[in-house]
């Protein structure tokens, strides 16, 4: 009884033990990330209450005023010309930018996707080149070359967070998102490259424009199809639920489904078992 | 057999095969103090019954689900290490080894189990036709009349509801929550789930609304009137196993089927271009009423989702 555990025995208990804890230690790294956007203030019952007040204000547009549209030209020339073309009107590397409105500009540069660093099949985000005050030049500038198109919103998005209602955003959430950026926001790929990014980094003035303007391969939904009402609704399901979920059954996992599940029972269920079998069937 | 005569006694006699004796050091158990290991085993077995004292209090004032799986799991670990310890440090140890006899028969008996077959044969292992029919005729009503319970196990009979769905010719076009959808709702590069105005939420009328741009779209022959202002409409049930296909690519005008990967081309009449899926999602002809709201030409021209016996 009083016996040294041999090396053969330890061996895969520490194999398997020191897996389970590198698992647990990079799954639970990614949902402390998950949790760095800043939480919204107002609770759910405070917005069931706003949320049946009059249907104004939920969200509003605002323009960059236009003193910023001189300092807007030399930042949008030093760093978007090159492959926009100095009006913005594209050339063979990149889109046309005239008409698109200042959420879309406003979107791609301070999600970081643009500027580009590497030519992929879609840009990713990344840390914002510009701060603010750049961004908004640079969007003061592209607007001030041609007027929004119609099906696209005349100005930045400022949504309303306590409009929104957490409940009413879950189903429209389920129904329009969670079919490529997944049930918990943690996105998944599409076709040919593309791919649904996740929703756990991103502010609520983002998740409005990008509704509203459909960037990459994202649909592009117009009031008509979504109201302001329910735009604010899904960026208050976003900023809540999806940024800051509660993870009932202990550690999330990352929130990417089955494989890490079920990796982990894996380990810890197959692991257990094959140390038990070790210290029952071990004899002298 | 009749005669009583016993003519198969083999060699069976435990002749030669070891008693196993109390002081044989295989029966001690395996812990060098039996005593102390019995005290560390009852204490773990009382962890276990502490365990599941706590997880039913824990249940009877409310429950709180985390705390009842960590006390009922302490239960069934401790239960679970203290009988396998049990059975390892406190029973016999082993391992034990019986020998066992020759199980080889010898001539002689081999010889008279021969003539004993061959002698009573006659009467013992006649054909018995009579009991022969008798068993075939009750095995066969058996296997027609098990057939019934096991077909109708299978559920009603779909009939013609694989075939058709909800919508008909002048069928309004509306959301999940009934609301008409007006030909300015939706923007060029938006997509919509829609359902014929009073089947909202049914899943084999569910179907994908698209606006594309117009100069974009390839018009099969046939369907020059179903997508107008760019709207088109395709199944949302996929060709290949019937997965809701609501993965719409704005781009690359593709809906892509999450399950499988299939992907259809929105722009050429949901043309199958990658995946499993055997046929092209069923469009549904659109237009666009005097006020403009959307509605139906026709139902579907095609059974919509997978592919089944009957399907021509």
């Amino acid at each position: 009884m009083r016996k040294k555990l041999r090396v053969r025995y330890l061996l895969p208990g520490m194999l398997v033990g020191g897996v389970a804890v590198a698992g647990l230690l990079t799954s639970g790294a990614s949902v402390s990330q998950a949790a760095t956007p800043p939480a919204p203030k107002a609770a759910g019952t405070v917005a069931l209450k706003t949320a049946t007040r009059a249907a104004d204000n939920i969200i509003t547009y605002h323009v960059p005023p236009s003193s910023y549209i001189a300092p807007g030209r030399t930042l949008f020339e030093l760093n978007c010309s090159s492959c926009h073309g100095v009006d913005a009107s594209g050339t063979a590397r990149a889109p046309n930018l005239q008409g698109l409105g200042p959420a879309t500009v406003d979107f791609w540069v301070s999600t970081g996707r643009m500027p580009l660093a590497v030519a992929t099949a879609q840009p990713v985000q990344k840390p914002a080149r510009f701060n603010r005050k750049e961004t908004l030049q640079i969007v003061a500038f592209v607007n001030s070359l041609a007027p929004a198109a119609p099906d696209y919103p005349a100005g930045i998005p400022k949504v309303n967070l306590s409009a929104g209602d957490v409940v009413e955003g879950n189903s429209l959430f389920v129904l329009n998102c969670a079919g490529c950026h997944t049930i918990t926001g943690a996105g998944d790929a599409l076709s040919n490259g593309f791919f649904a990014p996740s929703l756990h980094k991103i502010y609520p003035r983002q998740i409005a424009e990008a509704i509203r303007t459909g960037p990459t391969q994202m649909p592009h939904f117009g009031p008509g199809n979504i109201s302001d009402k329910q735009v604010a609704d899904i960026v208050k399901y976003v900023t809540t639920s999806i940024q800051h979920p509660t993870n009932q059954g202990g550690l999330g996992l990352g929130g990417i489904g089955p494989v890490a599940e079920g990796f982990i029972g894996l380990l810890f269920g197959v692991g257990g078992i094959m140390l038990v079998a070790f210290w029952l069937g071990d004899r002298k | 057999m009749s005669d009583g005569t016993d003519v198969t006694s083999g060699n069976g006699a435990p002749a030669g095969v070891p008693i196993t004796k109390f002081d044989d050091p295989h029966l001690q158990p395996y812990a060098k103090n039996p005593r102390r290991a019995e005290m560390l085993i009852g204490a773990i077995l009382l962890i276990g019954l502490a365990g599941f004292c706590a997880y039913g209090g824990l249940y009877w004032v409310g429950g709180q689900t985390q705390w009842e799986a960590v006390f009922g799991g302490i239960g069934f670990f401790a239960f679970g290490f203290g009988l396998s310890a049990w059975g390892k440090y406190l029973l016999p140890q082993g391992p034990f080894v019986e020998d066992r006899h020759d199980l080889k028969s010898t001539e002689p008996e081999i010889e008279a189990m021969a003539a004993a077959i061959e002698d009573r044969g006659k009467m013992v292992f006649r054909r018995r036709g009579f009991l022969g029919t008798i068993l075939g005729a009750g095995a066969g009503v058996m296997g027609v009349v098990i057939t019934f319970p096991l077909i109708r196990s299978l559920g009603p009979q779909p009939k013609k509801t694989f075939d058709t769905t909800n919508w008909r010719s002048g069928s309004h076009v509306v959301d999940l929550d009934g609301r008409r959808i007006h030909r300015a709702d939706l923007e060029v590069g938006g997509s919509l789930t829609v359902f014929p105005e009073g089947h909202q939420g049914s899943g084999v009328d569910q179907t994908m609304l698209i606006r594309a741009d117009t100069k974009d779209i390839t018009t099969l022959p046939g369907r020059d009137t179903w997508g107008p202002k760019g709207y088109l409409a395709y199944s949302k049930m996929c060709t290949h196993a019937g997965c809701p296909v609501g993965l719409y690519q704005q781009v690359a005008q593709q809906l892509l089927c999450p399950c499988h990967q299939s992907l259809f081309d929105v722009l050429t009449g949901g043309n199958p271009v990658f995946g499993p899926a055997p046929r092209p999602l069923p469009q549904l002809p659109l237009e666009i009423d005097s006020q403009g709201f959307l509605l139906a030409q026709a139902g579907y021209d095609q059974p919509v989702g997978p592919g089944f016996w009957e399907r021509s």
